[in-house]
């Protein structure tokens, strides 16, 4: 068990690895340097100017070396100032040169960078916004799990019945209303004068200080929906196959009643499955929370990758990666776990 | 309201012929008022000049405290001089003043000058710096502050410094700095400007956004930082993209409060909703913001129609849709002519701006602007316009229109473009969001610009179409059109001044420069609890003003 | 000209009568409910659910069902109604369903050939045993057919889908064209921010949903596959290698993928042409290996078979990654036979290479799961090579899953056309293909609906088709 999650933290960090080198070399492409450079000193100015300015912060250097500079394993950069001294350096603060300051200041040592749109530490942006998206995380699954489980199991334990029918055309509906169409009519129809229901918020900015039934609810509604529709497919899938099994045509033969049946001797088993869909599906859930954190103007994780990616933020984006590889690649660990865990028939060697 | 009145009995003799050229109906009271206030003519002693009282302003009686919170985008904070977007000096408003300021009825009123003089031929301006103002640091502001700052803006030698242009009467063309004996401190309270050509507009130049007051103690960067000022505010917090705060400064008595009253405010708020103005309408039917930065085309009814307090004013902002000159096949005056003539600036305005504005013609100059020649409207000839461009050979060339996502600016652009194809062109359009088109917007042979009102047409011509200047992104070079500017910018009576400004629109738009198709209204609303909150030509916050019921 | 209505004169019969069989139907379907929850406890312990119709129960369920047939039959009385009668009658809804003629007969034509062959058909004819698949078959192939009669003879659409017409901006739907007289002269759907076809705009828009969103996933498929079933079959160290790749590119969160593939430095520097360059050539391989794999006993026929392909989309390959004004593009304009327009380009290789994982993944599983089995056993004593149980073995067996995948991923695709659109990536603006109408739409949902709607529901209406149409398959392909 422990060298299997070993296996896996190791992958794990060999993916974070090659993406954040794939990352950083299509930001470091010599287009994009010039967006990076212009975002700083201004759209009007020479080419002449441009390469200056990245010779002088740091970006003239071969792409590997500065990518060895940002993990930590190469010295980081320096740059002479006219009178010989230190000007600037990527260990050094904003300010003049420090004596005693580090060689090296990457990843390995903690130091995640700065910034180039924000003009703060990746670290603290990327707390920030990541503290702001498990709130809307968590309420999303909070909503999404219990809904979707309800409706997958009510469409699963009597199949080809008309509630099946309903519940199951409902969920193929979900998943086919991706959340900028579902979050637009949302907007339209419950936050917008013009129809006039004005029930909730149509933007969720002051959801990030303070979240309210007004002020949360379409953000969550329109993600939670999306991905509901798939989790309760499979869970009707699982229970459907469950209750036509051996043991509960048994239980069925000895006279259980239906709902004893179902909720004591069926709905275990028929959650194994969905359980590792659920936390498949949440990097899933982070694609939509892109869409939605846009859409609602909530500034979370997927806003500030927006950001970071529209403004070619090379250390943000970087430090964007790596959460996300970790996201992706910690949910399929427990994942795993969580079925081997549910279901006594699987044991890892 | 006190108005503070011109040392000296003596009024400009331009201001007296000014009023003569008014009351003979040659000169509209928005362009006497303009043009006799950049000369150093009080407001009051203006309306004065064409014997009438200065309109009092209808109001209540301010109320003091409050948050207010506004929508615009928090962008992230420049040295003042290389400012290139209004936003981010509306931030830094709050704890630095300017010497001057632009009012709504085209006036310019002293802020941190309490008056100015320029002599009979424009070349020399006497500033009298305003007496009992401190910076925030306790220090006492004087007329060493003034000069050090007119000279950190005739630095053209700093990369994307914008004043130097402005400045350029000052500027030594060699060194690419102050002149030596440019700026002359006569005084504790006086500073002298010498002048190389006669310049109308120099005084006029310092209402612009780039142009605040800093103190002897910054050097360059993010003012936030150290923010030593004479405002009487300070910033709270600065989060780029997300929220920019700023808070009442307690321990500074304000110069202002005695002489135009204010601030009542104790803290302002400036929320980033992205460049979507749905999100803005949202957030305002949210309840999240008291007031928009700038309401545009059909958000102008939707805000309306949800019982927000609309603020208009007429200006001369527009957009121009420009061919870079450097490119080809925009090198040739006829290819440029050939699109001109395709585009009818009517329909652009219906379709691009919902018929909110005026229909200009292409020559960057406004009626609103003092010095306004009529020279008739662009001429829409579509078969001309194909002829045209066959004749030049480029009939089939695809021409392809980059422009802002941003809903007006696409939908001008996609308008143009529309017209382009009625016309038999062939044109591609091309959208990009604000973070790709803004990296290389410059390089665009084929782009829209954006331009914010200037008080006087040749503060912008001078900017935008001179040679070699830092934003001519058309890259227009016509020494006739510099010499015809460079005359209209020295005072002259109204015949032979809007002689001089015919030839110059003349010019700019036989070379077929930019497609300029209408002057904007700017928009803003706010709920009703705000007050003194109106719309500025300009896109200024005079967060002195403003206060909540 | 007038103004028309939604439903026209043929409504002021048709409203009523839909009126009453809606309320009819809402009555009955109260009573039902009512009646079976009082009925439920009885039933409860049985779990019969086809309890035979009888008493008050029964004959409200039976009012349900006649209810909603009535209801259907309105509605299909609207559009039969617009066929028949002179333009403007049937109003909007009558107009569109005119105007959607050859859509109408050509479904009724697949439909009336596949049903009455349809024990011949196999999978596909086994799909009409299914209700919902045959819903879902019968939204797709309308917007199949509306894509194609539209690009290819021009017919559906009634306006020119770029050109603004002065004084039609954000008009409802029905508002004819200043000046024009005679049929078709008015804007059905009403006009868009720009005065410019929304009905027009939306169809020609599935012509580039039908056209990207199918092909793109067919190349992810091929791609997939090429890799999935080595990867599944020899397993061991190529295995590890290409499921290491495949995951990391779906540790990538899409949208940054896209952000970092789709923007214009991006495109300049050629990343994306030179995938386009590796992922094209995926399919020559494919079909290249499929065709040797079958052929390579008749040494004749194989190199005629595989020189043919090779030639034929060789110069299709050579074609689609030459592009003017890229880095790549070396073809001479005589030799090109067509040019993908760059943002096109850009935006099919991105969802190509966002897709191919998955199926990878899909592949690798079901070819590790077949390889087991006896038939597989029994080709490799016969001594057929490796790719040639791959292909011909193991592929046709997994078929079954994969059309169902293949169906979802369709509508995946479509969705995520919408999200580049939504993110004013790929395409440009002014294409009507739906995500970027949806998007330019939305930005006035709350005064002028039709805009974004009519699009959304279009796209809405497509994934929703293929989702049902994937589940019919799936249900069919289950009771084999």
């Amino acid at each position: 068990m422990l060298r299997f999650i070993a296996g896996r933290l190791a992958t794990m960090l060999l993916t974070a690895l090659c993406l954040t080198l794939v990352v950083f070399f299509l930001t470091n492409l010599a287009p994009s340097l010039e967006r990076v450079a212009k975002t700083q000193i201004g759209a009007r100015v020479s080419d002449a100017e441009v390469e200056s300015w990245l010779n002088r912060n740091g970006y003239g250097g071969p792409m590997l070396a500065r990518y060895g500079e940002w993990l930590g394993v190469m010295p980081g950069w320096t740059s002479a100032a006219e009178d010989g001294g230190l000007a600037a350096g990527r260990c050094l603060g904003d300010t003049a040169a420090e004596a005693g300051a580090p060689r090296y200041c990457g990843v390995l040592q903690g130091d995640w960078g700065t910034s180039t749109v924000f003009r703060d530490e990746v670290a603290t942006i990327i707390a920030r916004s990541l503290a702001l998206t498990g709130k809307l995380m968590l309420w999303v699954l909070v909503v999404m799990v219990p809904g979707a489980l309800v409706i997958g199991v009510l469409s699963g334990m009597r199949e080809g019945s008309r509630t099946d029918r309903g519940l199951s055309t409902l969920s193929i509906l979900s998943t086919a209303t991706p959340e900028y169409v579902s979050g637009v009519v949302f907007i339209a129809v419950f936050a917008s004068s013009a129809v006039g229901l004005r029930w909730f918020n149509g933007s969720a900015t002051s959801a990030m200080e303070q979240a309210t039934f007004t002020n949360f609810t379409l953000p969550v509604m329109t993600i939670a929906l999306y991905g509901m529709g798939y989790i309760a497919r499979m869970t009707r899938a699982s229970m459907a196959e469950v209750m036509t099994s051996q043991y509960i045509r048994t239980a069925r033969l000895k006279g259980v009643s239906f709902r004893a049946l179902v909720l004591r001797h069926a709905l275990r088993n028929a959650l194994i499955a969905p359980f590792t869909v659920i936390m498949l599906q949440i990097p899933w859930i982070l694609n939509g929370v892109v869409i939605v954190e846009t859409l609602f103007n909530y500034k979370g994780f997927g806003w500030t990758l927006v950001q970071a990616a529209s403004n070619n933020d090379i250390e943000l984006l970087l430090g964007v990666s790596v959460v996300s590889v970790i996201v992706v690649l910690l949910t399929q660990l427990i994942s795993d776990l969580g079925y081997v865990y549910l279901n006594p028939r699987i044991r890892i060697s | 309201m006190t108005q503070t009145k011109t040392p000296g009995s003596s009024v400009h003799p331009a201001a007296l012929m000014y009023a003569e050229e008014h009351r003979s109906g040659k000169l509209s009271r928005r362009e006497f008022l303009t043009r006799s206030t950049a000369l150093g003519v009080s407001s009051a002693a203006a309306w004065g000049l064409i014997g009438l009282q200065q309109p009092a302003r209808a109001q209540d009686e301010p109320v003091e405290g409050g948050t207010l919170r506004m929508q615009m985008q928090t962008k992230a904070l420049k040295d003042p001089r290389l400012s290139d977007w209004s936003q981010i000096a509306n931030f830094y408003r709050g704890w630095l003043d300017y010497l001057v300021e632009y009012q709504n009825d085209g006036s310019i009123r002293g802020m941190l000058l309490e008056s100015w003089e320029a002599n009979e031929d424009a070349t020399e301006f006497t500033l009298t710096v305003r007496q009992g103002v401190t910076w925030n640091s306790g220090d006492p502001f004087t007329a060493e502050d003034v000069a050090r700052n007119i000279t950190r803006w005739c630095d053209s030698t700093v990369e994307g410094n914008s004043m130097a242009g402005r400045m350029g009467t000052l500027v030594d063309r060699e060194t690419g700095q102050a002149r030596e004996g440019a700026v002359e401190v006569t005084g504790d309270h006086t500073v002298v400007l010498h002048l190389q050509d006669p310049d109308v507009a120099v005084v006029a130049n310092m209402t612009d956004y780039p142009a605040a007051i800093v103190h002897s103690s910054y050097e360059t960067g993010d003012p936030s930082e150290d923010p030593i000022g004479t405002g009487p505010y300070l910033p709270a917090e600065n989060q780029v993209g997300v929220r920019q705060v700023l808070e009442r400064n307690a321990d500074h008595t304000w110069w202002g409060t005695k002489v135009y009253g204010g601030p009542y405010l104790d803290r302002i708020e400036y929320i980033d909703y992205g460049t979507d103005p749905a999100a803005t309408l949202a957030a305002a039917e949210s309840g999240e913001i008291d007031a928009t930065y700038e309401t545009t085309g059909d958000f102008v009814e939707i805000f309306d129609s949800i019982g927000w307090i609309p603020s208009e004013v007429v200006t001369a902002a527009t957009i121009t849709v420009r061919l870079n000159q450097n490119s080809a096949p925009y090198d040739r005056a006829d290819v440029r002519r050939a699109v001109q003539m395709a585009v009818d600036n009517a329909v652009v305005l219906e379709l691009g701006y919902n018929d909110r504005g005026e229909v200009a013609a292409n020559h960057h100059v406004c009626p609103i602007h003092p010095e306004y020649a009529d020279i008739g409207p662009a001429e829409h000839d579509p078969a001309g316009a194909l002829a045209l461009m066959e004749e030049a050979g480029e009939a089939d060339h695809t021409f392809e229109l980059i422009s802002l996502d941003d809903a007006w600016q696409a939908a001008t652009c996609d308008a143009v473009a529309a017209q382009m194809r009625d016309a038999g062109l062939n044109v591609e359009r091309a959208v990009l969001p604000g973070s790709t088109f803004w990296n290389d917007w410059l390089t665009y042979p084929f782009s829209a610009t954006e331009w914010n009102m200037r008080p006087l047409g040749v503060q912008v011509l001078a900017l935008a179409y001179r040679s070699g200047e830092a934003w001519n992104e058309t890259a227009y070079a016509n020494p006739d059109f510099d010499a015809a500017l460079a005359r209209a910018m020295s005072v002259a009576d109204a015949e032979a001044r809007s002689e001089i400004m015919a030839e110059v629109e003349q010019i700019l738009r036989d070379d077929g420069v930019v497609v300029q198709p209408f002057w904007r209204s700017l928009y803003r609303h706010h709920t009703e609890a705000v007050h003194d909150m109106e719309q500025h030509p300009t896109f200024e916050h005079h967060h002195y003003r403003w206060w909540m019921s | 000209m007038d103004p028309l209505t939604w439903t026209g004169a043929l409504g002021t019969v048709l409203n009523p009568l839909l009126l009453l069989c809606t309320c009819a139907f809402a009555i009955a379907a109260l009573a039902a409910t009512l009646l079976g929850l009082r009925a439920a406890p009885a039933r409860a312990g049985s779990a019969a659910a086809l309890a035979g119709p009888g008493g008050a129960p029964g004959a409200a369920r039976l009012a349900v069902r006649l209810t909603f047939w009535a209801i259907v039959a309105v509605l299909v009385a609207y559009l039969v109604g617009g066929l028949v009668t002179p333009y403007g009658t049937g109003g909007i809804l009558g107009c569109l369903s005119r105007r959607f003629l050859p859509v109408w007969i050509a479904l009724a034509a697949s439909f009336g050939l596949s049903i009455a062959f349809k024990r011949r058909l196999g999978l596909y004819g086994k799909l009409f045993d299914s209700t919902i698949g045959m819903i879902g078959f019968a939204l797709v192939m309308f917007w199949v057919y509306t894509a194609l009669f539209t690009g290819l003879f021009g017919w559906i659409v009634t306006q020119d889908p770029l050109t603004t017409l002065s004084g039609l901006k954000n008009k409802v739907p029905g508002t004819p064209i200043p000046g024009a007289t005679g049929p078709w002269s008015h804007y059905l759907l009403g006009g868009d921010n720009l005065a410019r076809d929304v009905f027009s705009r939306m169809v020609a828009g599935s012509w580039i949903v039908v056209q990207i969103a199918p092909l793109a996933t067919l190349f992810a498929f091929m791609v997939g596959i090429t890799l999935g079933l080595p990867a599944g079959f020899y397993g061991g160290r190529l295995d590890t290698l290409l499921s290491f790749l495949a995951n990391l590119i779906l540790a990538f969160p899409v949208i940054l993928l896209f952000y970092l593939l789709v923007t214009p430095e991006m495109v300049a520097s050629g990343v994306p042409a030179w995938m386009a360059v590796v992922l094209f050539l995926f399919p020559i391989l494919f079909v290249v290996v499929l065709l040797n794999a079958r052929l390579y006993t008749r040494p004749l026929r194989r190199t005629l078979w595989v020189g043919a392909a090779l030639l034929g989309l060789g110069w299709l390959y050579l074609s689609m990654i030459s592009q003017a004004g890229t880095p790549i593009a070396f073809l001479p304009e005589d030799l090109d036979l067509f040019d993908v327009p760059g943002g096109i380009l850009v935006v099919f290789v991105s969802v190509v290479f966002v897709n191919a994982p998955t199926v990878f993944r899909i592949v690798r599983g079901l070819a590790m799961d077949i390889k087991t089995r006896d038939y597989v056993a029994a080709a490799r004593t016969r001594g057929e090579g490796a790719w040639y149980i791959m292909l011909w073995e193991i592929l046709p067996n997994a078929r079954g899953p994969l059309i169902v995948d293949f169906c979802l991923r369709i509508g995946y695709t479509t969705i995520l056309l919408g999200t580049l659109g939504f993110f004013g990536l790929g395409l440009p603006p002014d294409s009507p293909d739906w995500g970027s109408t949806i998007n330019l739409g939305r930005r006035l949902l709350s005064i002028y609906p039709h805009a974004a709607l009519v699009p959304a529901f279009a796209l809405l209406s497509l994934v929703l088709g293929l989702n049902l149409l994937a589940d019919g398959l799936r249900e069919e392909s289950l009771r084999d």
